[in-house]
């Protein structure tokens, strides 16, 4: 970078570029999704600050970074929505498809922000003024949002111009720029990481009597550099009104989608088998005919009664010859009888009124990576091959793919799912958990809790109380017999053996050799699953030493969770 | 000359070496020698070398009976360095205890309830994992076992079965399990030791094995703070 190009002279690398901008897009985006109006007071609340707030919010005294009391406080009738940055990204689809009715690519930088190739839009509809007005209108009417849009050369001007619906002329953005605040440095950051790491820079630079653009392009490249790093040099090109990097364009594309109508409500799996088979014929001949092949394929189907169930499946067979269709009609072939004889979790099962699948994750044939070095070792490829294999023997159901997943009792921190389907984990394994079951980990954690006794020296039951106490140190443990000493178990179902009526028949007492707890533990207490549990370690004394076991307490009664053994 | 003899002889040794390794490589790669020593093996735990002291052979069958944590750890190390494990017949094993031990869970098939065609199914985990984990109720006859083995020894992959197989190269039997760390309602588990008598097809002699399984190594790092503290 030579001495000259920092000063005031014109950007070297600029590209002229329109932004189509939605004010506060959180917002926007979950107030549309809850369905509340645009003119409704409304933030959206992420940790413990706003991150967006709506023009009628901001009105009332509402601010980005409050804390939810105080934007109460300011105004009580704000609406607080949730912060989910899928949605806002989901949502602005809407958006970009609108401003596409009118411009052949867009770029979209983050949701709510709108990168369009400016020139030759401009020379198609006549000039700025007009393309301007026809991306508002377009966006308006199709997706129901008010935008922004201004345009300029280089990336930060023209997001200023968008924010204050102007068009600088070309080769004029410098002045634009030139007495913006140093604050505006961080608009231009497009990801939360960098945005923060940007802003500490401003608030360094703010500290040092550098407050607008032109002060701190002013300084020497090296030096900023030197002083501040790659977000130092990245802010100072971009203050500048440089481009970092060439926009990239989106090409919308239609869905590789195949679908199937039947022509009476399929109700018996002997129907299905044929349309399976073809439906994934036709798709596998639809991303053939498009070069691309498919990592995962959405399977679709309408009921009668007007549900439609969806389940995503991925599918690791590479391009080989025929495999695909034949892979895949396996695949459609389960999840349809699956959803027919409602064994799949879902709505209750009807008939099938129609199919379709669409190819997701499509790349380019000869463009798949799987791994870093050298291709799918040959181990992977056989692994897949048996569990292919298995699942034709035993069914999709019966062979699992298995992941942690956040929770507090061992049951709950699994998530297992059959091979091949993708599921969403319920709860984050990330979240803290308190009061979860310390480590290590039981070795046996029971499908379906059993019940067992905890007992005192005397005999008599161990509870715990409302104060969350146990009425009495345990003494005696007793689990269900094993059903494989069935004559021991006969003998003590025996009305003499003190045996009542449909009591589960008990195995014999075993002492405790120590034990910890209770340890309490109330979950979703506003909800219609809620559970109060208190748990209890138990290490038994038996000539073996024998397991330690896990027992919660549950509705007046004991349960056996676990063994560590 | 001394020194000219010894490098002499170095060279003559060496050159032996060299010519015994060739040969073995190449019976190896032909198959004319099918001794369970030449096989390559499965990374295993250090902790577990002293259960296995010649590692965990391909081909081999190894029968563990008292102790589902003995299993997941015989076979976690071997996943984590990218082996496929598929867990059939065991419907209540410890997802995460088996992460904990360090199972690579991606490269973890599980198949809980295998029914009647457990064998149909047993053989395809064997042909394709490197290993599978049986479970102690599954249906399968003397004859299916034997089977199994002999295509585990040709596959090179290991089972590891919950429960006697007759027939296996290596019994583990927990005789004796502790657990520390509970006390009268305080405290919580923490370390466990484990006494396993292990006999081996060919050793006659039953070898008893102590080991602590869980060892609980935050209380460790506790102590070894504690000590950098009292130092600095």
């Amino acid at each position: 970078m030579s001495a000259p190009a920092h000063a005031r002279g014109g950007p070297a690398t600029a590209t002229r570029r329109a932004v189509l901008w939605v004010p506060d897009w959180p917002v926007a985006a979950a107030a549309r999704a809850a369905g509340i109006g645009a003119d409704a007071p409304a933030a959206v609340l992420h940790g413990r600050g706003m991150v967006a707030v709506s023009a009628a919010a901001r009105a009332a005294g509402v601010r980005r970074g409050h804390g939810k009391r105080q934007a109460q406080r300011a105004c009580p009738e704000l609406e607080i929505l949730p912060y989910d940055e899928g949605r806002d990204a989901r949502e602005f689809e809407a958006v970009a498809a609108a401003a596409e009715e009118v411009v052949a690519g867009v770029e979209i930088s983050r949701p709510g922000l709108l990168m369009i190739p400016a020139e030759g839009a401009a020379r198609f509809h006549g000039s700025e003024e007009a393309l301007a007005e026809a991306l508002v209108g377009a966006v308006a009417e199709v997706s129901g949002h008010e935008c922004a849009v201004g345009a300029a050369d280089g990336l930060l001007a023209a997001i200023m111009a968008a924010r204050s619906s102007v068009l600088v002329p070309a080769g004029r953005s410098p002045e634009f720029l030139a007495d913006a605040p140093v604050e505006a440095l961080s608009l231009a950051a497009m990801e939360r990481r960098q945005r923060e790491g940007v802003e500490d820079l401003v608030s360094v630079l703010t500290r040092l009597g550098i407050t607008t653009l032109a002060q701190f392009t002013a300084l020497p490249a090296g030096d900023v550099l030197a002083r501040f790093g790659p977000v130092g040099r990245w802010a100072h090109r971009i203050g500048r009104g440089e481009d970092v990097r060439p926009p990239v364009l989106r090409r919308s594309e239609e869905d590789i989608e195949v679908a199937y109508e039947f022509e009476e409500p399929a109700e018996r799996v002997e129907q299905l088998t044929l349309v399976a088979a073809e439906s994934s014929r036709r798709l596998d001949e639809a991303l053939l005919a498009a070069g691309v092949r498919c990592s995962r394929v959405r399977i679709a189907a309408r009921t009668e009664r007007g549900d439609t169930l969806e389940r995503v499946w991925r599918t690791d067979v590479g391009s080989r010859a025929g495999a695909f269709s034949r892979h895949m009609a396996d695949r459609v072939r389960w999840q349809l009888e699956g959803w027919l004889s409602g064994t799949a979790n879902g709505p209750e099962p009807a008939p099938l009124t129609s199919l379709s699948l669409t190819a997701q994750d499509v790349i380019a044939l000869g463009d798949e990576q799987a791994f870093l070095w050298g291709g799918a070792s040959g181990a992977d490829s056989r692994a897949q091959r048996t569990v292919e294999r298995m699942q034709s023997l035993l069914g999709s159901d019966a062979v699992l793919a298995v992941r942690e997943q956040g929770g507090r009792s061992p049951r709950d921190r699994v998530l297992a799912a059959p091979w091949g389907q993708e599921v969403p984990a319920a709860r984050k394994v990330e979240h803290p958990w308190p009061g979860r079951i310390p480590d290590p980990a039981p070795a046996t954690v029971l499908p379906l809790p059993e019940p067992m006794q905890v007992l005192d020296a005397g005999g008599s039951p161990v509870i715990v109380d409302r104060r969350l106490a146990l009425t009495a140190p345990p003494t005696w443990v007793r689990l269900q017999a094993d059903p494989g000493k069935a004559r021991a178990a006969a003998a003590r179902r025996h009305p003499a053996a003190g045996h009542l009526g449909e009591e589960p028949t008990w195995g014999e007492a075993q002492p405790v050799e120590a034990w910890a707890g209770p340890w309490p533990i109330a979950e979703r207490w506003w909800s219609a699953d809620a559970s109060r549990r208190a748990y209890l370690q138990v290490a038994l004394r038996r000539a073996d030493g024998g397991p330690a076991l896990l027992a919660a307490f549950s509705a007046g009664q004991w349960w056996l969770e676990a063994i560590y053994d | 000359m001394l020194e000219s003899q010894g490098t002499a002889l170095g060279s003559r040794a060496e050159r032996l070496a060299a010519a015994r390794a060739a040969l073995s490589a190449v019976e190896t790669r032909v198959g004319t020698s099918r001794q369970a020593g030449d096989r390559p093996r499965l990374p295993l735990d250090d902790l577990l070398s002293e259960l296995l002291p010649e590692g965990l052979a391909r081909g081999s069958v190894i029968s563990v009976d008292g102790s589902t944590s003995l299993m997941l750890a015989l076979a976690a190390t071997a996943s984590s360095q990218g082996s496929w494990t598929a867990i059939l017949g065991m419907p209540a094993v410890g997802v995460v205890a088996a992460a904990r031990r360090g199972f690579d869970l991606g490269r973890l098939v599980l198949v809980p309830h295998p029914g009647t065609q457990v064998v149909e199914a047993a053989g395809a985990a064997v042909d394709g994992m490197d290993v599978t984990l049986v479970g102690p109720r599954v249906a399968l006859s003397e004859a299916d076992r034997r089977r199994l083995a002999s295509r585990a020894r040709e596959r090179g992959s290991v089972i590891l079965a919950a429960g006697p197989w007759a027939g296996a190269h290596t019994t583990m039997t927990v005789e004796r399990s502790s657990w520390r760390g509970l006390g009268a309602g305080e405290g919580r588990l923490r370390e466990r030791d484990l006494s396993i008598a292990v006999a081996g097809r060919r050793s006659g002699a039953v070898r008893r094995v102590r080991i602590t399984l869980d060892a609980d190594l935050t209380g460790m790092r506790a102590a070894a703070t504690r000590v950098a503290e009292e130092v600095a």
